[in-house]
């Protein structure tokens, strides 16, 4: 029987690592809602972010919680440019076309950096990275704990723009109705722009997270990359906060799983699960909408 | 026989075709005298992903049912193939088609929950259908979990029965024939009635309907021989590499991706795309492999990274492939089966 402080601790822990996973999502989610393309390769742009703070870490000694900005920066100009030279042509293109094109771009990123960075396992050792603190049977590594308040942080400057700046107001207007918003004077080629940067941006903040508790390699886009997607197709395609709320769930039912069933198991819950939600609403949790 | 032969050598393809198939057959010889084993190998591949890029465009470009899962097949079929021959002493032989029957028994399962998905969530479902099977995989004992499943080194006198030869040569022939096997059956089934169903599905799914077709049963007939063939597949890579993993041959990127890739880059509008497709991308691939990346492990990736190059490319400049585009620059006979590019 598996004791209630162990639930306890897999629900807290849950928690933490969902929040990152909840960053990964909205980034996806952004993308996917405001320009309806699928970013196969938004695992990918947080694993660059992570490697922004790894290099930063390692050559310049700068505290990871330090170079949030710095990897949200570099990834946005890094999104900006493949907005510009790729997504641009291919928003009208046929969906394989779409799909293939972010698939390359996936191939680039991971393999590129990869070859540049070699193939091997990378770690942070921050000097906090040990210290837990523990609130009766329950125990927390201060990294984690770190993370959750950054990505809650950042989950909410994220909503405050959106509610309150012009740029976030028109980012919402073009995702509702692109032509109606073209009409009344928005320059939509440069919220595509803004968006896609912001998305991936917002990502790569994941990516920074992850790297000061767990370790990172050029490869470890793809399996955040899945969850992105089980969080934004349970958490309401195109919705932004949705996908927070249900990165978080996804973390807790990850982890509490992972005491019942074998841990190599637990990631076939999650797959079956989301094989489970498209399937309820075939033509997408939108209903009617298709393309 | 002989009239029906005369006939097509009068047919400009045929003649096409036939000068092909007499290069095909002389190769490998030509490797084999020269000592050249990696164009055996990489000869070998290409007519692999040929055969599995083939099986996946009836699916794709026939169908429009964009499938990321194809390890899956290629999976079960390579699997099949090796259990049969480790554990039931089954030659090969037969085992290959075993394995490609388990792969459509596999898909014809899958169909079922699967079609009822459209366009890019039908895509999605698919990769998370293939790390579902990997996962699996990886924790089964009965097929070696994560270690996965050697076969043993036989003696002289059973190798025509185990099928193990040393290089490539003799299984450039096995791919050779299995391809041939495949123009055989998918030429006539995309040229029947049954082709055109498919692409009347892919070009408007409700409008088919309409008219009667019933497009659940003709993408489920797609399904069949697209996952046979990759599960035929993935029987010549166990025969030849002697060696099954969950790693390899569930690979998202390595073999669903890589498929995709030789697809796109061919023509999904084109019958005979995928094979110029796997002709123009495992050569560079392998030979950045093998020349650079094997040479200075520290660059591995590097292959992949140049693939996504050419997808990129392929994507953006030409997104109807190399041999639509050699259409439409005029250098090639317009095909009749060419619809319009789909716009969805």
């Amino acid at each position: 029987m598996i004791g209630l402080d162990y639930v306890a601790n897999a629900v807290v822990s849950g928690i933490l690592i969902g929040s990152v996973y909840s960053l990964v999502g909205m980034g996806l989610a952004l993308i996917w809602g405001i320009m309806d393309v699928i970013n196969f390769a938004q695992g990918d742009y947080m694993m660059l972010g992570a490697f922004v703070t790894y290099w930063a870490f390692t050559l310049a000694g700068v505290d990871p919680l330090l170079s949030v900005p710095l990897s949200f920066l570099v990834t946005f100009a890094l999104g900006v440019l493949t907005q510009r030279v790729v997504i641009e042509r291919v928003l009208d293109a046929p969906m394989v076309s779409q799909i293939t094109a972010t698939f390359a771009v996936l191939l680039m990123i991971r393999y590129g950096a990869e070859a540049a960075f070699g193939p091997y396992t990378k770690r942070i050792y921050v000097t906090y990275a040990d210290v837990i603190y523990r609130f009766g049977t329950i125990s927390l590594q201060l990294p984690r704990l770190i993370a959750f308040f950054v990505s809650l942080g950042v989950a909410v400057a994220f909503y405050v723009f959106l509610k309150t700046t012009y740029t976030g107001v028109a980012l919402r207007a073009v995702s509702q109705n692109r032509m109606a918003a073209y009409l009344m004077g928005i320059n939509v080629r440069k919220m595509y722009w803004i968006a896609f940067g912001i998305g991936v941006g917002i990502s790569a903040v994941g990516g920074t997270l992850v790297a000061t508790f767990l370790p990172i390699h050029p490869e470890m886009g793809g399996f955040y990359a899945l969850i992105a997607f089980i969080v934004v197709v349970f958490g309401g395609f195109g919705s932004v906060f949705g996908a927070y709320i249900s990165g978080i769930i996804i973390g807790v039912t990850e982890s509490v799983s992972a005491l019942f069933i074998s841990p190599s198991l637990k990631d076939v819950v999650a797959f079956l699960l989301f094989i489970a939600i498209i399937l309820v609403k075939p033509t997408g949790l939108f209903g009617t909408e298709q393309r | 026989m002989l009239q029906f032969i005369k006939e097509g050598l009068r047919d400009r393809n045929g003649q096409y075709f036939a000068i092909v198939a007499a290069v095909m057959l002389v190769a490998p010889l030509i490797f084999w005298k020269l000592d050249l084993p990696f164009a055996a190998n990489a000869m070998l591949l290409c007519l692999m992903f040929s055969i599995m890029a083939m099986a996946w465009n009836l699916l794709e470009g026939y169908t429009g049912q964009l499938s990321f899962g194809h390890a899956v097949f290629f999976g079960v079929g390579a699997y099949t193939t090796m259990i049969l021959m480790l554990y039931y002493r089954v030659t090969p032989w037969v085992g290959i088609f075993v394995g490609g029957l388990v792969a459509a028994l596999v898909g014809l399962a899958l169909g079922v929950p699967l079609f009822r998905l459209r366009s890019h969530w039908f895509a999605l479902a698919t990769i998370a259908v293939g790390e579902i099977f990997k996962l699996i995989f990886i924790s089964w004992d009965y097929v070696g979990g994560s270690a996965g499943l050697q076969s043993p080194i036989v003696p002289e006198e059973q190798k025509l029965y185990y099928l193990q030869y040393a290089g490539s040569y003799v299984y450039i022939y096995l791919a050779l024939g299995l391809l041939g096997l495949e123009l055989l059956i998918m030429y006539p089934l995309v040229k029947s009635r049954i082709g055109y169903y498919l692409q009347a599905i892919r070009e408007d799914e409700d409008a088919a309907m309409s008219l009667g077709i019933n497009p659940f049963k003709y993408k489920m007939v797609a399904m069949f021989f697209s996952a046979l063939f990759t599960g035929i597949g993935g029987g010549i890579y166990t025969v030849r590499f002697r060696f099954v993993d969950p790693f390899a041959v569930f690979d998202l990127i390595s073999v669903s991706v890589y498929i995709t890739i030789a697809g796109i880059l061919g023509g999904i509008y084109s019958f005979i795309g995928p094979i110029v497709g796997s002709f123009v991308f495992v050569p560079i691939s392998e030979y950045v492999r093998v020349y650079i990346v094997s040479r200075f492990p520290r660059f591995y990736g590097l292959h992949v990274f140049v693939l996504g190059v050419i997808l990129l490319a392929i994507s953006l400049l030409a997104p109807e492939g190399i041999m639509g585009w050699l259409e439409k620059k005029g250098y090639l006979r317009k095909r009749e089966e060419t619809g319009e590019v789909r716009k969805e």
